[in-house]
Order: structure tokens, then sequence, then C-alpha cells
């Protein structure tokens, strides 16, 4: 008998932890449509919900592919939208193999924290999905335009998140991500933005966001020297003026912040390394005095950058390099004054710069 | 009231069994009546001839003789030409030794008989193991005989401490059985315990090994085998220098090892022969397979039924597709194959060699594929029982890969309930169930659940032997050390 109770305790002891729900969502995998990738809009107190569908080759198992279709759902909240989205379906939908969202310009502006709310309680969802903005378009549309020209939406997105992990160590614009930065409201959420060039997307650099609002899109060169500063850069090409061009291969940033009669200073310590990857100048670059001036033609590069995004945030007064959890971190005590005012001190942080690089010999030709 | 030894009433009680031998003889001409007994076909004739009755008739000093009193001890002094003589005065152990196949010489009057062991019947000989080959190693394995078996142990274990007794199971069958084990190494509460056990069983026949081996194991209602069968004399050797206890059992062509524990099913003859990193790879491999096949399919109805998110998006679509127009749920499909997949096993065992192969390909190629195109199931379920059930092969011992058969059953079915949740369940009760398993007072799952390390060195990994210092702990108490 006893041993009867036990085995039963042991079989219903799961279920009653999992927070099921009544028929454990039992859904056999061919009845469900999976949405490869959601796009989020809103326009006119209205936000619509486009999810793109990979629709596997009809009845004939030898086709090749799949073809992807949309379907949009209306709702005066992303909820209610995804409501509707799910009886506009064909069959029942599933977020758990959503890979990509897009946020549409407009339900940017009008707060990502809106956009995500939902999607944080779906417990089907990815943690590692990424979310992009489309700059000055709607996700719906960005998403039909690609379709009509007869773009692979799905496969296109995976080429931006394959050419992203070239460039950065990390993409910092996962949904967990994403979750965490908006705890952080001290600093900006910084989300990459979208943009159609011919038959195919590219990312130039981040979309800011102030509050959860989108406030501005940042150019390629400010992005690139956020992503300096943030110690993310894995590549990064570097061209001379002088024809010579260069590739980062290591970086590593270290920010260390200081206080001095109220005044916080940020010391920004840059190491890298590069290599060279083309030479159109027929001198020696690797010349005891052409390799020095290379060396600070480099370091005055990458300085360029990250002064791009130091000046943009002094102008601003958007922390969009992230510096608030560091400066709170380094100065524990002080952070107490200093936290209510941030943001109105965000502009009279003062920079100092170090910059140290080394140009290192690429294969055969050196 | 006890039976005494009366030629009288042997031949009464053999007198309508034809293969029984009941000759007087009379010793030397001297005028004294003894009777020969023993069943035809069992017995050396030659040996018999040569030995007893050449002697018994021509011996000059038996002629001598006045009473069967002298011609028992002349005989037992040497008057026979045969080593293995001895007396008894017992009419139960008189009967055994006849039909066991010894020439017995019963003295009427004395009311005792002599027994000379002349056995010699039909054996095959020593081949190499049909299911535990080796590449690198010895090539014998054991046979029916249990003579023969014992002198394959012995062989290998030339230690003055190598102890074999001699016991009896099966009211009818009277089957023989010697209890081998290292006196100076083994548990003497373990010897003790298997032979009272062997000595208790009242069951009139020991017709196949199962009989003996639901006697010998302690939970008798788990399905995972909890005794060792080898038909190896190099791996009882092994483990009767490590401690442990084998049962060769006459008439059944391979030894039992007890206590065993489950770490021992995974290991194979093979993992000695080989360098140690192989060795611990094709074991990893080996768990891995067990894994698989255990939780294989049940996580396939898991992913498919219920926790689709699981899976990766490719592999989602592409399950998708496969499914498409299969008319029958997941867990169907599953248990469906599964159960196919063991009638073709059935079916392969029963069935002549010849037409055995036949039947795989008909059934594992052709009806697979016809099932495919016929949409009955998915290509994917196809591949995932397969993958499950070539698994389950790859563990070295055939009862190991019974119990995991039917654990996969339970499991996919408890996925098919509940998903990964009841998947959980299982595994919960799974390991539960493991754990509570004794054998001999060692646990099934040691070393896994032991505090002591210094016998995790021939588990998932197998380390060079220059490791291998001690014995475990509850098999070898009192002599530990193997090597400094």
């Amino acid at each position: 008998m006893k041993r009867i109770v036990f085995f039963i305790s042991i079989l219903i002891l799961p279920f009653l932890v999992s927070g099921c729900v009544n028929d454990m969502n039992r859904r056999e995998i061919d009845e469900i449509n999976l949405i490869r990738v959601l796009g989020i809009d809103y326009k006119q107190d209205e936000y619509t919900l486009s999810a793109l569908f990979s629709v596997s080759g009809g009845t004939d198992p030898e086709s090749e592919g799949a073809e992807e279709e949309i379907t949009t759902g209306l709702g005066r909240t992303p909820y209610e939208a995804y409501e509707d989205l799910k009886r506009k379906a064909t069959k029942s939908i599933s977020l758990g193999h959503t890979e990509y969202f897009l946020i549409g310009d407009t339900a940017a502006e009008n707060g990502i924290d809106r956009c995500l709310d939902f999607l944080s309680r779906d417990e089907t969802i990815k943690m590692d999905a990424l979310f992009y903005i489309t700059k000055d378009s709607m996700a719906s549309d960005f998403l039909e335009e690609g379709i009509e020209n007869k773009q692979k939406i799905n496969e296109d997105l995976e080429a931006i998140r394959q050419k992203q992990e070239e460039i950065v160590k990390r993409n910092d614009n996962t949904f967990v991500n994403l979750l965490n930065e908006m705890k952080q409201t001290d600093s900006s959420i910084l989300v990459p933005y979208l943009i159609p060039e011919k038959s195919s997307f590219l990312t130039p650099g981040y979309a800011v966001f102030d509050q959860y609002k989108l406030k501005d899109y940042l150019d390629e060169e400010t992005s690139a020297g956020v992503n300096f500063v943030k110690d993310i850069v894995r590549n990064y090409p570097i061209y001379l003026e002088n024809q010579v061009g260069l590739m980062v291969t290591s970086s590593d940033t270290k920010l260390v912040s200081t206080m001095e009669k109220d005044r916080i200073k940020i010391t920004i310590k840059v190491d890298f390394e590069t290599m060279i990857r083309e030479v159109s100048a027929s001198d020696d670059v690797f010349a005891a005095k052409r390799r020095d001036e290379l060396t600070k033609e480099q370091n005055k590069f990458v300085y360029d950058r990250i002064n791009l995004a130091v000046n943009y945030s002094k102008a601003t007064g958007l922390d969009i390099m992230q510096l608030a959890r560091m400066v709170e971190k380094q100065n524990i005590k002080e952070w107490q004054k200093l936290a209510p005012s941030w943001a109105k001190r965000i502009s009279d942080i003062e920079y100092e710069y170090s910059f140290k690089s080394r140009i290192s010999k690429s294969f055969l030709l050196g | 009231m006890e039976k005494t030894i009366n030629s009288k009433q042997l031949k009464e009680l053999f007198s309508k069994s034809t293969d029984i031998v009941q000759r007087p003889l009379n010793v030397g001409h001297s005028g004294i009546i003894v009777h020969l007994f023993g069943v035809d076909g069992l017995m050396d004739t030659l040996m018999l001839d040569e030995a007893i009755l050449k002697p018994l008739t021509v011996d000059e000093n038996l002629k001598k003789m006045q009473t069967e009193k002298e011609v028992i001890a002349y005989l037992l002094e040497g008057g026979s030409f045969h080593a293995f003589t001895n007396e008894v005065t017992d009419y139960h152990s008189l009967l055994r030794n006849i039909l066991s196949g010894m020439a017995a010489l019963v003295f009427d009057q004395e009311q005792k008989a002599l027994i000379f062991d002349v056995r010699a019947f039909d054996k095959r000989s020593i081949t190499e193991p049909s299911d535990e080959g080796v590449m690198k190693g010895a090539k014998d394995s054991f046979i029916e005989a249990m003579r023969t078996n014992t002198v394959l142990i012995r062989r290998r274990l030339k230690s003055e401490f190598l102890v074999m007794e001699q016991l009896n199971a099966g009211k009818l069958s009277k089957t023989d059985i010697t209890l081998v084990y290292l006196s100076n190494i083994a548990d003497m509460d373990t010897v003790n315990r298997i032979r009272d056990t062997i000595q208790n069983i009242d069951l009139d026949n020991i017709s196949t090994p199962a009989f003996l081996e639901e006697y010998l194991v302690d939970n008798k209602k788990s399905i995972f085998p909890q005794i060792m069968y080898t038909q190896r004399p190099d791996r009882v050797s092994a483990n009767l220098s490590d401690g442990r206890v084998a049962v060769v059992v006459d008439g059944i062509p391979f030894v039992y090892i007890l206590p065993c524990q489950m770490v021992m099913l995974m290991q194979s003859p093979e993992d000695y022969a080989n360098h140690f990193f192989i060795s611990s790879s094709l074991r990893i491999i080996r768990y891995i397979a067990m894994i698989l096949t255990i939780f294989l399919p049940a996580f396939y109805i898991a992913a498919t039924t219920y926790q689709n998110q699981m899976l990766p998006a490719e592999i989602a679509l592409s399950i998708q597709k496969a499914k498409q127009n299969v008319p029958f749920s997941s867990a169907s499909e599953v248990l469906g194959l599964l159960v196919s997949f063991e009638i073709l096993i059935e079916a392969g065992l029963r069935l002549p060699k010849t037409v055995g192969t036949a039947m795989s390909i008909l059934g594992g190629l052709v009806v697979g594929q016809s099932a495919v195109e016929a949409k009955l199931v998915s290509p994917t379920v196809v591949v995932i029982v397969a993958l499950a059930g070539i698994a389950g092969f790859i563990l070295p011992n055939q009862d190991l890969s019974s119990g995991i058969r039917l654990t996969r059953f339970i499991m996919a079915v408890l996925a098919a309930i509940g998903g990964f949740f009841g998947m959980t369940a299982g595994l919960i009760l799974l390991i539960t169930h493991l754990c509570s398993l004794d054998n001999y007072g060692v646990a099934y799952m040691s070393p896994f659940v032991d505090i002591d390390t210094s016998n995790h060195k021939d588990t998932l990994f197998r380390f060079p032997i220059k490791y291998f210092t001690k014995r475990p702990k509850k098999i070898a108490p009192e002599n530990r050390i193997k090597q400094k």
C-alpha cells in the first residue's frame, strides 16, 4: 500500500508543480503554425501583430523548402492583437519557435515595454530571440515588402544574426537582455535597427530608447563607438586615409570611474590589435616609423568613433554607453547620492582616453 | 521408515526403466554376489569394464575373500583401478549417484554400495562465446557440462583458496550446482546466503535458467537483471577475484555471478582488452545508447505533442512536414512502431536463421518503407524507433537490454500522458527504483551511489589497470587490497 501511494504521488508531483493548463497544452506538432517572425506595429491607437509562418511544402514530401506567409491580428493592446491573430490563423499558433521580433517605428515610439509585456508572460517564448526595430517603417510593411521581393525573410534575418556575431562578441538585443536592460532605467535601451537593402536587410546601428520610448537612431560610426565602450567589438574594419585597410581582431575596453568634487570622471582605456588587410601604397608599412604612424592613426580612428558616442551622450543627456551600472558598481557609496540626478549629470561627465594598439602581420604578404 | 540399500528394492524400482543397467556379479568367482547398477549412456563403458568389472572377475585376491566387508575394504584400498571411489550407506544418495551417471556396486548383506565416478556423456566441445565474443582475448566459453565449466575456472585461478562446493537442487531433476568462491576474499555471509537459498529451493525441476535466477535474486518484481551471467571463464575468474560468488549449474552453458550491480552489466569483456581511453569512450557510448534507447521515443512524443518549443525550429518544421497526412498521433505512431519492432525481434528469434534474415529485410525495409509511403507513419518516427531499437542492442547484457526495452515503453506511455512532466515522473520513479534495489547487501547502483570513491575507477570510465588497487568494500570487506 505504501509503495502504491509513493508511486502515485511521484507520478502526480511533476504535474502539480508545473503550472500546467487544462489539457497540458497537448497539441500535435502538425496542428500548429510555428511563427518564425513576429512584427509589432502601432497605428491609430491600434496594435497590429504580423506573424510570418513557414508553411511546409504542401502535401508533396518531395517539395523543397518552405513558403512564407503572413497573418495579421489587430487590437487595442499587443495581447489583444495576438488573440485576434490566433483567431485568424488557420491552425493553432505558437511563439515557441519565434526567433525574430520586429518592432515597427511607431510601436517603438509608443513604448517598447508595452510590446514586450505580453511576450514576457508567455512560457514558450525563446529567451534568445532577437529584437530589431524597423527604421522609418512599419514592421508589417517591412515583412510584406520582403515577401513581395521574394526574400526568405527568416533566412535573411538569420544572416543578419550571423553577421552581428561576426562583428560583436555578444548580441545584446536578445529578449532576456532587453528585459534586463529595461530594469536598469538609468541607461538607455539600445536595439539594432533594420533597413531594407535591395533583396536583403542591413543593421547599420542602434535605435536609442529613453524611458522605454524610441528617441533616435544612431549612425553606423556612433554605434561602433558604443560597441567599443561596451567592450563587445569582435571585428571592426579600419580604413586609414593613406590607403591602408586594417581589421580589429581583438579589443579590450576598461572603464574606470572616479568622483572628483562631485564631478564624475570616466577613463576609457582601449587596448586593441589589428591586422593589415589591404595596402594600396608602395611604402613598407612595417618600417618602424611607418608602423608607429599607422598605430597612431588607427588609435585616432577608434577615438573618433568613441568620441562620437561620447558627444552624442553629452549632447542629448542619454546614457547610450550604459555607464550607470558601471559607475554604480565602482562607486557604491556615492551612487546613492548620484542616482536621483544621474540623468542630469550625464552631460557633465568628464572623459579621459587611453589607447594602446598593435598591428600584426597577416599571412603571406605581412 | 528409512530405506536401506538393497538390490532387490532397486530392481523393483527400476524394473520398467530400460536404460538402467542391472547386473549381478560373482566377485572373483568366490560366491559373493554383488549387483551393478548404472544408467546406460551416462557411463563410460570402457572405463567401467577396465577399471571395475575386469578386476572384480580376474583379481586373484578377491577369490580369497569370504565376506562382503572384506571386498568393500579391498576395493576401497585400491582393488579397483579407479581413482574416484566412494562408499555410501544412504539409499537416497545412492539413487542420486546412480541417476547422475555413476556406477554403483550394491552389497546387500552390508547394506552398502560403492560408487565409481565413470560419468561420461555426450557433450559439445568448447567453442567461442556466441554472445560475448572479443577480438583480443580468450576464445573459450562454458558448455552444458558442469565439470567442464569448473575446470575452465580452475585453470584460470590456481589458488588454494578457490572453493567449489557441490550442491543440489530440484526434487526430480536433482540438478548439480557448484558454488564457486575464493575463501580468502569473498564475504562469507554472502556465500552462506547463496548456499542457503540454493539448498532451500523446493522446486521439483530446475528446467530452465530462469527457475534458479528467480530464487537467487532479492527483488523478484524488478524488471532489471540482478544476477549476472557470462559465457566467459575469464570474466568469472575476474569477478571471483573481486570477491564475488559464481554459481555453476549443470546443463546451463553459462555461469551466474553474484552479487550483481548495474555497472557490471554495462561492462564488456572487450573493455579490458583495449586501451583504457578507447574502452572508456566505448563505455560512454554505451551509456549514451542506454539513455537514447529509454528516452528517445518518449522525447519525440513529448516534443511533438506537448512542448514543441524544445525542438530547434528547423527540426520542428521538418517533423511537421514529415507528419503531414499521417492520420495517427505521434504517441500512437511511436507506440505502434515500438510494438512492431518487438514483433519483428520475436519473429526473428523463432524463425530458422535462413528465413530470419529474409524476414528482417521484409519486415524492416519493405514494410517500413511501405508504411511510410502509405502515410501510416512518418519517416521521422521510423528513424526514431530504429535508432532507439539499435541503441538498445549495444548493451552488453541481454537481460538488461530486455528490461530497458520495457522501460522504453513505460516512458513512451508516460510521455504520451504528460509530455516532459510525464517523462520526469518516469525518470524519478526509475531512479528511485534502481537506487532502492539491493543485491545481497550491496546496492544495485553501487558504486554510483557510494561515498567511497575508490571503486569509481571501473564505472563510466575504465581507468588504467594500475589504479585498480582495491576491491569493492561491500563485496570483499575483509580482503580489499588487490595490488599496492
